[in-house]
C-alpha cells in the first residue's frame, strides 16, 4: 500500500494533479481515491458522482445510536460506509470525506472512523488523497498516515510559504511519511520555474516537477469538464505520469526508486 | 421464546454434510479484514439491500447439536446466476457447559469477525442487516458451496471461542424460508434480546468499561460506562465498551472490575474507585456513578446534557446542548458546559448523556426524578416515557418558567416533591427538607458570608456547595432583586419587597474582602 497525500494552498492545483494520478495510476493499480478537502472538488475532476460522505453518515450515527441497542456500532458503521459512502468508479473507488463535524461529541464516532478506515484501505495498492493545507484529517487521525506528502505550488510568495508550513506541519504531526516532494503547478515562464526551484534547494525538498500552465486545462475548466478526459499524449500528461511512475512504479513490478 | 432447531419442510430442496473439510480453497487469515469486494468482481450478493438476510446463533442442549454439520437449505452458489442477489440465511446451532442463551448474541457476533477472515468473501452488518459479496476470484480459485464457507467458519469459531464444544450450521437460500424464519424464529429472538438490555442492572455484571478516548483534551477524565450508566457523551453503552475491549483489551475501553459494593445508592465501588484514581493521576479518588452531589462522575466535555443545582429550589434542572437559552439559572449551555468541562469532579453540575434518563438509577442517591425540577421542552419530550407518572407534569420547562422566580412559582402551584421534602424512591429515605416558607410583608437580608461556611443544609454530607455557589452568584442575584450597592464599603444588602421567600441556603461572597457583614 502506498498513500499519496497531495496538499498545498488552495487554487494551486491539487485537485488537478489528484485526479490526473488517479486516473493514470489506476489503469494498473487497485486504487482508492479520498477527497479529504471541506471544499470537495475531487469527483467532478475524476468525473465521477459521489454518494454520501463520511461526514453525512457520521451524523446520521450520531442520531441513530440511541437506537442500536446492543447492536455493534463499528460493524453499523463500516456497513453505512461501504453501502452508502464509497463510490466504486470504473477503475477505482472514492471516498468523500466531507464537512467537519458538527456540535456534540465526535470522539467516538471518530475513533469507530478511524478503525473501519484503517480496515477499509489496507486492501488498496495505491491511495491518492486530495487534503486542504491544514491536512485536518491527518492531525485528527482520521487517516492514520502518509507515505508521500506532494506539496503543489504555484509561483506565488504565499503557494511557497504554504509549503513550507506544510513541511513543517506534516513533522509536527508525525505521519511517518517517506518523503516530501514539492510540485510546481501552473508556471508560465521560467522565472517561476527558477524562483521554485530556488526555494526548493532551500528548504531542502525534492521537487518532482514543474508543470506548465495548461490551455486545455482552462478549456475543460470553462466547459466545466472533468480534467481526466485532457489528451493523455499532452506535455502536461505525460509529466504527471512520469510523477505516478515514480511514486509507484508502472504497475508492472517497475519502480523507478 | 424457546430455543429449538428449525423445522425443514420435506419439499425444499436442502443437502447436508458432516464432518471437518480437509482443505480449504481460500486463504484464511485476519489479512482480509475489510476487504472489499466491488461490483464487477462480484460472483454473487446474499442478503444486502435487495434481498432479506439475517444471521442467527441458537443455544441447544448437547444432544440437540450434531457437531460439525452443516445443512444448505435452497440453491447452493453454483445453482446461482452469476451477478444477482439471493435471500440469506446462517444460522448456527451451538452446545457447550458453559454455553448459555446470554451468550447467544456474543458469539453471533464473532460471524463478522471469522467471515472477514475468508479470502474473497465479504461480510457486512449484523442481524437482519447482512451483506454478502462472494467474488468472482473465489470461485475461480475453486469455492464451489456454502459448505465450504460454514465449515471454515466452524472451524474458527470451535478455535477462537473454545467454550463452544459442538457448533451445527444451517445456510438458507430458500426464498420463503429465508422470509418465515426471520419473521417468526429470529425477530422475536433479537426483541427479546433488547428488552434483556433494557433489564440489565450493574448488580448483574461483574465489569464495567472505562473510555478515555477523551483525555486528549480532558486529561484527568476517566469515563466509567456500567449498564445504568452509558456513557455522558451518548455514544457507548455498556455493551459497546464491552466490545471494545474484547478487540483491544490495552485500548481507550477497558475492563474494570467492579470489586467491592461501597455505596449500593450512590453507585460505588471499591474497583471503580481504584480504577478512576489510577487513570487521573490521583486528582480523583472516588466516583459515585448515581450520585449528583457526592463524588460525581466527572464530566470531559463531550456531555450531551448538563445538570444544575438551583439551590433557590433546592431541585435540579438539567439542559441539553441543542437548547441555546439560558436555564432558570441564568446560564444557557455552553456557559455551563464550559465550567464542568475538564475531567473535574464539580459539586453542583453533572454531564450525562441523553440515554442516562432511561436508567432506573438515574441520579438515584439524590432523588432522581423526584429532585428534577426543570428541563427544556425538547429535551423532557424525548424522555417524557422514562419520567415516574407522578412527577411528570410537575417538571416544568421552558413553557412554564424561564426564571428562578417563575420555577419557584411553578414548582409551588404543581407542590413538586422539592417543596415539601424529596423521598427518594431507591429507599424511601427523606433526602431534602422541603422549602422553608416564610412570609413576611417585607424583609431585608443582610448577609455576607466570606468563606466556606456552608448555611445550614439541607445534606451536609452530600452538599459541596462552594463552587456551584460562586458559579451561580452573579447571575442569582438579579433574580434576587438586588440593588446596587448603595453603602460605599459595606456588604451586601439585599432588599426584598412583597415576596414569599423560600431560601435553601445563600451563600454570598464578596470577590474582595475589606470588610466582613454588617452596615
Ligand atoms: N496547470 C494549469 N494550467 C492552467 N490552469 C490550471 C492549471 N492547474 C490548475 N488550473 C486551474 O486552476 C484552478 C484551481 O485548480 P485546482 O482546483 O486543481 O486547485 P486546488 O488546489 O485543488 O484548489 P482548491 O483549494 O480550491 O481545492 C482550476 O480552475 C484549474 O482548472
Ligand atoms: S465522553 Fe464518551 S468518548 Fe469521551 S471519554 Fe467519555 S465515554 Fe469516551
Ligand atoms: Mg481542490
Amino acid at each position: 500500500m502506498v498513500v499519496i497525500a497531495v496538499t498545498g494552498k488552495g487554487g494551486t492545483g491539487k485537485t488537478v494533479v489528484s485526479a490526473l494520478l488517479i486516473h493514470f495510476l489506476s489503469r494498473n493499480h487497485n486504487l482508492l481515491a479520498v477527497d479529504a478537502d471541506p471544499d470537495s472538488n475531487l469527483p467532478e475532476a475524476l468525473g465521477v458522482k459521489p454518494r454520501k460522505t463520511l461526514g453525512e453518515i457520521r451524523e446520521v450515527f450520531q442520531v441513530s445510536r440511541d437506537e442500536m441497542g446492543t447492536m455493534n456500532k463499528e460493524q453499523w458503521l463500516e456497513g453505512k460506509i461501504y453501502a452508502e459512502a464509497i463510490t466504486e468508479a470504473d477503475n477505482f473507488d472514492l471516498l468523500v470525506m466531507g464537512r467537519p463535524e458538527g456540535e456534540g461529541c465526535y470522539c467516538f464516532a471518530n475513533s469507530l472512523l478511524r478503525g473501519v478506515l484503517r480496515k477499509l484501505m489496507r486492501h488498496y495498492d495505491v491511495i491518492i488523497i486530495d487534503t486542504e493545507a491544514g491536512l485536518e484529517h491527518f492531525s485528527r487521525g482520521t487517516i492514520s498516515g502518509a507515505d508521500y506528502i506532494i506539496v503543489v505550488t504555484d509561483m506565488s510568495k504565499k503557494g511557497l510559504s504554504t509549503a513550507k508550513r506544510i513541511k513543517e506541519l506534516s513533522s509536527e504531526l508525525k505521519l511517518n511519511f517517506k518523503q516530501i516532494f514539492l510540485v510546481g503547478n501552473r508556471i508560465m515562464n521560467g522565472m517561476g520555474e527558477d524562483i521554485i526551484k530556488e526555494f526548493a534547494d532551500e528548504e531542502g525538498i525534492e521537487l518532482l516537477d514543474v508543470l506548465p500552465y495548461d490551455e486545455e486545462i482552462v478549456k475543460l475548466d470553462i466547459k466545466g469538464e472533468p480534467i481526466v478526459l485532457m489528451d493523455e499524449n499532452s506535455d502536461y500528461a505525460e509529466r504527471v505520469k512520469k510523477i505516478a511512475t515514480r511514486l509507484v512504479g508502472d504497475g508492472n513490478g517497475k519502480n523507478e526508486h | 421464546m424457546e430455543r429449538k432447531r428449525i423445522e425443514i419442510p420435506a419439499d425444499v430442496k436442502k443437502v447436508e454434510s458432516v464432518g471437518e473439510e480437509a482443505e480449504f480453497p481460500f486463504d484464511i487469515s485476519p489479512m482480509y479484514e475489510g476487504e472489499r469486494i466491488r461490483k464487477n468482481e462480484m460472483y454473487v450478493e446474499l442478503g444486502g439491500t435487495e434481498q432479506p438476510g439475517f444471521e442467527l446463533v441458537l443455544a441447544l442442549p448437547e444432544e440437540e447439536v450434531e457437531d460439525m454439520k452443516v445443512t444448505i437449505v435452497g440453491p447452493d452458489l453454483e445453482e446461482m446466476e452469476e451477478g444477482k442477489a439471493y435471500p440469506y440465511a446462517m444460522i448456527y446451532y451451538v452446545a457447550g457447559s458453559q454455553v448459555e442463551t446470554d451468550l447467544e448474541p456474543v458469539i453471533e457476533r464473532r460471524n463478522h469477525d471469522f467471515q472477514n477472515y475468508l479470502e474473497g468473501y465479504m461480510h457486512l452488518n449484523q442481524r437482519y442487516d447482512i451483506w454478502i459479496r462472494i467474488g468472482k476470484g473465489a470461485i475461480k480459485k475453486g469455492l464451489k458451496s456454502l459448505t465450504q464457507i460454514a465449515k471454515a467458519t466452524m472451524m474458527l469459531f470451535k478455535n477462537e471461542l473454545p467454550f463452544i464444544e459442538k457448533i451445527e450450521a444451517v445456510y438458507i437460500t430458500e426464498p420463503t424460508m429465508v422470509e418465515k424464519t426471520l419473521n417468526e424464529v429470529a425477530m422475536p429472538i433479537y426483541d427479546e434480546r433488547d428488552a434483556r438490555v433494557e433489564a440489565l442492572h450493574d448488580e448483574d455484571v461483574d465489569e464495567f468499561y472505562s473510555c478515555t478516548l477523551c483525555q486528549s483534551f480532558a486529561p484527568t477524565n476517566v469515563c466509567i460506562v456500567s449498564p445504568d450508566r452509558p456513557s455522558l457523551c451518548g455514544a457507548i453503552s455498556w455493551f459497546d465498551g464491552r466490545a471494545a475491549a474484547r478487540v483491544d483489551p490495552e485500548g481507550p475501553n477497558r475492563a474494570v472490575p467492579k470489586g467491592e459494593l461501597i455505596d449500593e445508592i450512590g453507585g460505588e465501588y471499591t474497583g471503580v474507585d481504584e480504577f478512576a484514581k489510577e487513570e487521573s493521576g490521583g486528582e480523583y479518588e472516588r466516583v459515585k456513578l448515581h450520585s449528583f452531589f457526592e463524588y460525581p462522575h466527572t464530566s470531559c466535555g463531550c456531555f450531551e446534557v448538563i445538570g444544575f443545582y438551583m439551590p433557590e429550589v433546592d431541585g435540579i434542572g438539567w439542559v441539553h446542548r441543542g437548547y441555546a437559552e439560558p436555564a432558570p439559572n441564568g446560564l444557557p449551555f455552553s456557559t455551563m458546559a464550559g465550567q464542568t468541562g475538564g475531567g473535574k469532579q464539580i459539586a453542583g453540575f453533572l454531564g450525562i448523556g441523553i440515554s442516562y434518563f432511561r436508567s432506573k438509577k438515574f441520579i438515584q442517591a439524590d432523588g432522581g426524578w423526584y429532585r428534577t425540577v426543570w428541563m427544556p421542552k425538547d429535551l423532557k419530550e424525548r424522555v417524557s416515557k422514562y419520567i415516574p407518572d407522578d412527577v411528570r407534569d410537575k417538571i416544568a420547562t421552558e413553557e412554564d418558567a424561564k426564571t428562578i422566580d417563575e420555577l419557584k412559582e411553578f414548582l409551588k402551584k404543581v407542590n413538586h416533591p422539592v417543596v415539601t421534602g424529596v423521598v427518594r424512591p431507591v429507599d424511601g429515605k427523606k433526602i431534602t427538607e422541603g422549602w422553608v416558607e416564610e412570609e413576611e410583608e417585607e424583609e431585608v437580608v443582610e448577609e455576607a458570608v466570606e468563606e466556606a461556611a456552608p448555611a445550614p443544609a439541607m445534606q451536609p454530607a452530600q452538599v459541596q456547595p462552594m463552587q456551584p455557589m460562586q458559579m451561580q452568584l452573579p447571575l442569582q442575584l438579579p433574580q434576587l432583586q438586588l440593588p446596587a450597592p448603595q453603602q460605599a464599603g459595606g456588604g451586601v444588602k439585599l432588599i426584598i419587597k412583597d415576596a414569599k421567600i423560600y431560601v435553601d441556603k445563600i451563600v454570598i461572597k464578596k470577590p474582595e474582602e475589606k470588610k466582613k457583614g454588617g452596615k
